[in-house]
């Protein structure tokens, strides 16, 4: 399929020349659907020195339809639900907002901008995102403390 | 990590509390890890002494941070007079240790809801041999006492069997009975002017001579209190149709019970908050697909302009590529070119084109109209009136009337002017400088060919005047005009020809 193509054209590109904070690799050489990815916690954000393990899934629509990123490694995020699912509520991602000339890279790089300014009122962990709004402190505290139970096995 | 020794860890799993430096930050109950730590240690002993003779009063339950079930304290045994109600918009709370009874209302502001309590307590009651009395925290206990909440909610009548022997004479000093019982009770009230929920007054009795209620039969056990809800839900679901979530709103008591007893999700009815929220988000994200630009047709796929691809296209860089597929385009590789001037290998766009009718990068609908738009107003929706050709159309219709400004638009006014005019069509017959007010109102819905007889009949000198004649007639004809008809019509009158004077 074409969109065979295209994927590996954009996990070659990511490879050579990876955003800042993130590497990819395919979970399953035999499958360029799957991806793993390692994010980096961003300067400055209470996720600094954490490496989060998120897995990119690409539709066979791809680039038609949108992948799907879930954080594999536990974080106190608004944005990311807090179950084993870990999934990121991403805009661009959503039905109406994909369009095919996005790509991976800008997706992975949006989600890394997410960590390091969460966007509260549009949560998908409400009490998370009201501690952001009411209590920053609180919640960076929390997130710090999740980082480094969490976020700091690997390097 | 030196974190205070004091520190308490909160799961929000399951509610539970430990002490972090126990269990740290896992939940020793059940494993879960989503806790936070919190800042004010809870009270330490989370289970109260079970004192069977501890003096009861409704007014201070239960401590702070005990789990009790709230109805722990309450035993909706009927022992209530109507009396009691007579008199009850004033707490009275006998306040003797041991003995004695509390009645309450607490009205909502707008008076539509009313909730009266009255508890009578003995302090000896845990001696008693009854089995309502016994300890607070026996589980087996609190079912009975949920299965009387049931039966006091939908029977009351055996509540005044019960209660006919109970003192209610509204003094403070008065005594209970004097067998070491706890009795109370409890009722809604809705006050509304909705015969619909009035019906429902008076203590939820199942047999309301007003009401049209089919339940016969005293309700007895709580699987008879369950079967009324599966019941009441199936004719829901019935009465619902097809998808779509119904929500039951309060003036149903079961729909009240049932929120009390966070009962979950049945058929397309929800009982309860967490259910109702999670209807919502499906229902949010059921929009948000269907936000989504719909596909576009195939023959419009197809006719979309093909051309080659030269050195313009390329850009400064000398080199482009397909975003959807993302392989470079050279030179004389024919691509299509949608509406906005973006393009793409046919093949590509063909596939995104069938789901959605939009252009990949800037949105643009591939079917616009309007292949020459700017950027600041890039999106034209399909079926959208189109200003210039109502105007036209609407001059068309009145040929008689070339020589003045069409009805449709109002050129050469300012935006002041025709605010001004608006107001005055509001108000045609009122008396003001325009006389003609009453004319207008009798030719409404005569022809056109009279109004421009009306028209030329007019000084001309009074344009003004004149002009808001012509709103008047146009906001009454509607369908006469090719304008569109109805409120939408003339919403689109005003709001386009406002527009357009502008």
């Amino acid at each position: 399929m074409g969109s065979q193509k295209r994927i590996a054209k954009e996990l070659a590109e990511l490879t050579e020349s990876a955003p800042e904070g993130i590497t990819v690799k395919l979970a399953d050489e035999s499958n360029l659907y799957i991806w793993d990815v390692y994010m980096e916690g961003p300067e400055n954000s209470p996720y600094q020195n954490g490496t989060f393990h998120l897995t990119l899934t690409l539709p066979t629509e791809y680039p038609f339809k949108p992948p799907t990123v879930s954080f594999r490694t536990k974080i106190y995020h608004p944005n990311v639900t807090n179950d084993d699912k870990g999934s990121m509520c991403l805009g661009m991602l959503r039905a109406d907002e994909w369009k095919p000339s996005s790509r991976i890279a800008a997706v992975l790089q949006f989600a890394r901008q997410l960590l390091a300014e969460p966007m509260p009122d549009d949560a998908v962990e409400g009490r998370i995102a009201e501690q952001v709004k009411g209590d920053f402190a609180r919640y960076e505290e929390v997130a710090r403390e999740w980082t480094r139970k969490y976020a700091s096995g690997r390097g | 990590m030196a974190d205070a020794a004091g520190d308490r860890v909160m799961c929000h799993a399951c509610g539970g509390v430990w002490p972090r430096s126990e269990h740290g930050l896992i939940c020793p109950q059940c494993q879960s890890d989503f806790t936070e730590i919190v800042e004010i240690p809870p009270d330490p002993d989370e289970e109260p002494p079970l004192t069977s003779d501890r003096p009861d009063s409704a007014s201070s339950p239960r401590s702070a941070g005990s789990p009790l079930n709230p109805w722990a304290d309450h035993d909706p045994w009927a022992a209530q007079g109507d009396h009691d109600r007579n008199d009850g918009n004033q707490p009275r709370d006998s306040g003797v240790a041991g003995g004695g009874y509390q009645h309450r209302t607490y009205r909502s502001p707008d008076g539509r809801f009313t909730f009266s309590t009255t508890t009578y307590t003995h302090g000896f009651g845990g001696q008693s041999p009854s089995t309502q009395t016994t300890s607070n925290l026996d589980p087996l206990s609190m079912v009975q006492s949920m299965d009387n909440i049931f039966r006091g909610l939908t029977s009351t009548y055996q509540n005044r069997e019960r209660s006919a022997s109970v003192s209610s004479s509204g003094q403070a000093s008065s005594q209970p009975r004097g067998q070491g019982q706890r009795l109370g009770s409890f009722e809604f009230n809705i006050e509304s002017g909705n015969s619909a929920t009035s019906s429902q007054d008076g203590g939820l009795h199942p047999r309301d001579a007003d009401g049209p209620q089919p339940i016969n039969n005293p309700l007895r056990t709580l699987s008879d209190i369950l079967e009324l809800f599966r019941a009441d839900l199936s004719a829901n679901a019935q009465a619902a149709g097809h998808g779509g979530a119904r929500v039951v709103t309060g003036t149903n008591p079961l729909a009240m019970l049932s929120s009390l007893l966070s009962f979950d999700r049945l058929g397309d009815a929800v009982y309860s908050q967490e259910e109702l929220d999670r209807v919502i988000s499906q229902l949010i994200d059921q929009t948000a697909n269907r936000g989504a630009p719909p596909p576009a047709p195939a023959t419009a796929i197809r006719s979309l302009p093909k051309k080659k691809v030269d050195t313009e296209m390329l850009g400064h860089e000398g080199r482009a590529e397909c975003s959807i597929c993302m392989d470079a385009v050279e030179v004389g590789t024919e691509v299509t070119v949608l509406p906005c001037k973006h393009w793409f290998h046919y093949n590509c766009i063909e596939l995104w084109l069938n789901q959605h009718n939009t252009c990949p990068h800037c949105r643009r609908g591939i079917d616009s109209p309007q292949t020459e738009g700017t950027n600041d107003n890039p999106v034209v929706i399909a079926d959208s009136p189109e200003p210039v050709s109502r105007r036209t159309s609407s001059a068309a219709a009145n040929p008689g009337r070339s020589s003045q400004p069409p009805p449709g638009a109002w050129p050469e006014q300012s935006p002041s002017s025709w605010s001004s005019r608006s107001f005055s069509s509001w108000s045609a017959t009122s008396p003001g400088p325009s006389s003609e007010g009453p004319v207008q109102r009798q030719e409404q819905g005569r022809g056109q060919g009279q109004d421009q007889e009306h028209n030329q009949g007019h000084d001309p000198g009074e344009s003004q005047d004149r002009n808001h004649g012509q709103d008047q007639r146009r906001d009454s004809r509607g369908e006469g005009s090719s304008t569109g008809s109805g409120f939408t019509g003339w919403v689109r009158n005003r709001l386009g020809g406002g527009g357009s004077s502008s």
